[in-house]
């Protein structure tokens, strides 16, 4: 009570009280979520403006006599002739590690009812972008925990890789699997005590989805154990459009403050398709004049600002992003997905096809890239699966001939039967991503040849079996290659031990 | 006609209403007259209507609407007015409201522009201070 008390006294005895000065305008008209206020003479772009009923807008459209404000809440409590004021302030969003937990709304709001927030900074929502120089080049791995990404298309920290596919292919579930792969790996770093060990702290910004989506994402990263890692920006599809046009900047802010301090994030916005059509709605009402598929002639600068944010920093941190899009029956040339792919830095390609023949996650392996490549990649992973993407892909054109297995030399029968062994081992169950070492030992063992007379209906269980016991058997090849060695002759002859007592002991 | 010709049209008129410096009820008087005669009904609505924004801006502009709670002498009036007019390089002309939910002081638009000097101002501003 006492520090409340004080609290007061200091905020009286700090108040100016000089008089206060602000610009006024009237609601003339209110229509889908825009107010047409007429006067705010002295209103800057994008600046907010408080409404009646502690409702807060954002002037989006300046013209002659009125101001376009895009409201941020429920407009129906607002009335033509009430009253708006300009507040001098930029749209901003609390930040900080006390963000950490919490589900918010596009305003920084909390809304998961565990109580206000601890944080003590604001970051702006809009902000420019790191010029040229504070970058420094992206060569540290952000694991995914998904080996057919963390393999052929490795992501690093500061990259912008995006994950493009149809409805119901698998793309959230590929960028949770990533955010529950950095909480596990945060938790054993953390606990290793390395002072060399750099936590990743998540961001997931839901726009546009459902609410029961959204609660059963949380209820999955609760289960995992990842949410101590992770800030929830939730703009559902019942949000009004400001709010679902304005998460994804928010939840940039939130991990911008990471980035600044000398931390690494990772940022999901999921998806930036709903983002884009958030983004038509407010512009077609503001009245703004439409392009292609009736987007706004700015849809890509709307993308292209966010997803620059992200990045590395000389002497900070980095956030990396993964944006999501959906496409409409794999056109991925339409107008937003060829967008954002200009602008990111790689894309992981889901095909329908590969996810109906179970193949899951249904990476499609030649149209994903990373154009970071290998230079994010642990050496020991870069060691064994450096040439892996060119075998699938000589498998993938050989793969036509199989219907005439009898007919093939045995060197094609080697390539197809390695191949079809390797996309079995690339299947991955939802929400169980794999540690990085666990990956390099399974491709280091099928490279070497140990899962060759294994049924491929077998592999799953093999890959399953070796893991539990090189976990058991050889913790210490584990935490070298994790740190980042190579496997040199002694790890490998390690490696080989371990693998020769478990193919000895494996029954398919 | 378009909104743009409309407001367009509107400033030109309203430059027709001014004298010395403010709107001129008799001048205002004669340009509604002239409009009336010159265009036609479809073309009038929206041609007054943006005529009527810009005169009402325009008194806006010229006006100090003072609301204050407790009484406030013309003296009073005058001098806010006056300090206004010199701050703005322009006449400026009170009007006094009555408004006691601002509990003590009074405050003061000109335009768009609001100076608040009264106790639920700065209650307000202490309120948002502590939030």
């Amino acid at each position: 009570m006492s520090d409340a008390i004080q609290q007061i006294q200091k905020a009286i005895a700090g108040l100016d009280t000089r008089a206060g000065k602000s610009n006024v305008g009237t609601i003339v008209s209110l229509a889908d979520g825009v107010a047409a206020i007429e006067g705010l003479s002295g209103v800057m772009m994008n600046e907010m403006i408080e409404l009646p009923g502690g409702l807060q807008g954002v002037a989006l459209n300046l013209a002659e006599d009125t101001v376009g404000c895009v409201v941020m809440g429920d407009i129906s409590t607002l009335k033509e002739g009430m009253e708006a004021r300009t507040t001098g302030r930029l749209l901003s969003v609390p930040v900080g590690k006390g963000l950490l937990g919490r589900v918010v709304d596009a305003l920084g709001n909390p809304v998961d009812g565990k109580g206000p927030l601890a944080s003590a900074e604001r970051y702006p929502v809009e902000k420019i972008a790191p010029g040229i120089i504070p970058r420094k080049s992206v060569d540290q791995p952000m694991q995914t925990g998904i080996m057919a990404i963390d393999a052929m298309i490795p992501i690093g920290r500061g990259q912008r890789e995006l994950i493009i596919g149809d409805r119901a292919t698998g793309k959230t579930t590929i960028a949770i699997d990533t955010i529950i792969n950095q909480a596990n790996a945060n938790r054993v770093g953390l606990a290793s005590g390395d002072p060399k060990f750099r936590p990743v702290y998540s961001i997931y910004v839901a726009v546009g989805a459902k609410n029961s989506s959204i609660a059963r994402t949380i209820g999955t990263l609760e289960k995992a154990g990842a949410m101590e890692f992770c800030v929830i920006v939730a703009a559902p599809a019942a949000d009004n459009a400001a709010n679902q046009v304005f998460a994804p900047f928010a939840g940039t802010a939130i991990g911008e403050w990471f980035m600044e301090n000398g931390q690494d994030a990772l940022i999901v916005y999921d998806d930036l398709s709903k983002h884009a059509a958030a983004y038509r709605q407010i512009s077609l009402i503001l009245k703004r004049p439409s392009g292609r598929e009736a987007y706004p002639g700015d849809v890509f600068y709307l993308h292209s600002r966010l997803l620059e944010r992200s990045a590395r920093l000389a002497g900070k941190g980095s956030l990396t992003a993964l944006p999501i899009i959906e496409t409409q029956a794999g056109d991925v040339s339409a107008y937003v997905p060829t967008n954002v792919i200009s602008i990111t830095d790689g894309q992981v390609f889901l095909q329908t096809d590969l996810f109906n023949q179970g193949i899951r996650p249904a990476v499609s392996v030649g149209l994903s890239v990373s154009r970071v490549g290998s230079a994010a990649q642990i050496k020991a992973f870069k060691q064994v699966a450096g040439k892996v993407k060119g075998e699938l892909a000589q498998y993938r054109e050989l793969a036509a001939f199989a219907q005439f297995g009898s007919d093939l030399d045995a060197q094609t029968k080697g390539v197809l039967d390695k191949g079809d062994r390797f996309v079995e081992l690339f299947k991955q169950p939802p929400n169980a991503p794999k540690a990085a070492e666990i990956q390099v030992a399974l491709i280091w063992a099928m490279q070497s040849g140990y899962f060759a007379d294994i049924a491929v209906k077998s592999v799953q269980a093999a890959a399953a079996a070796l893991q539990t016991h090189l976990e058991s058997a050889k913790p210490k090849v584990l935490g070298r290659i994790r740190l980042g060695e190579k496997i040199d002759d002694a790890g490998a002859a390690e490696l080989k031990s371990a693998c020769d007592t478990w193919k000895r002991s494996f029954k398919a | 006609m378009t909104p743009a010709a409309a407001r367009s049209e509107a400033k030109r008129l309203l430059a027709l209403s001014l004298q010395d410096g403010t709107v001129a009820p008799d001048r205002v008087a004669a340009v509604i007259e002239a409009l009336a005669r010159r265009h036609p009904g479809h073309e009038l609505r929206p041609l007054l209507r943006a005529y009527l924004g810009a005169v009402r801006r325009e008194v806006a502009r010229a006006e100090a609407r003072i609301e204050h709670a407790g009484p406030l002498s013309a003296e009073a009036a005058k001098a806010i007015a006056g300090h206004f007019s010199a701050a703005l390089g322009r006449p400026i002309r009170p009007v006094a409201a009555r408004n006691d939910a601002l509990l003590a002081g009074f405050r003061v638009r000109v335009g768009d522009d609001v100076t608040d000097l009264s106790a639920s101002g700065r209650l307000e501003r202490l309120a948002r201070s502590l939030a």
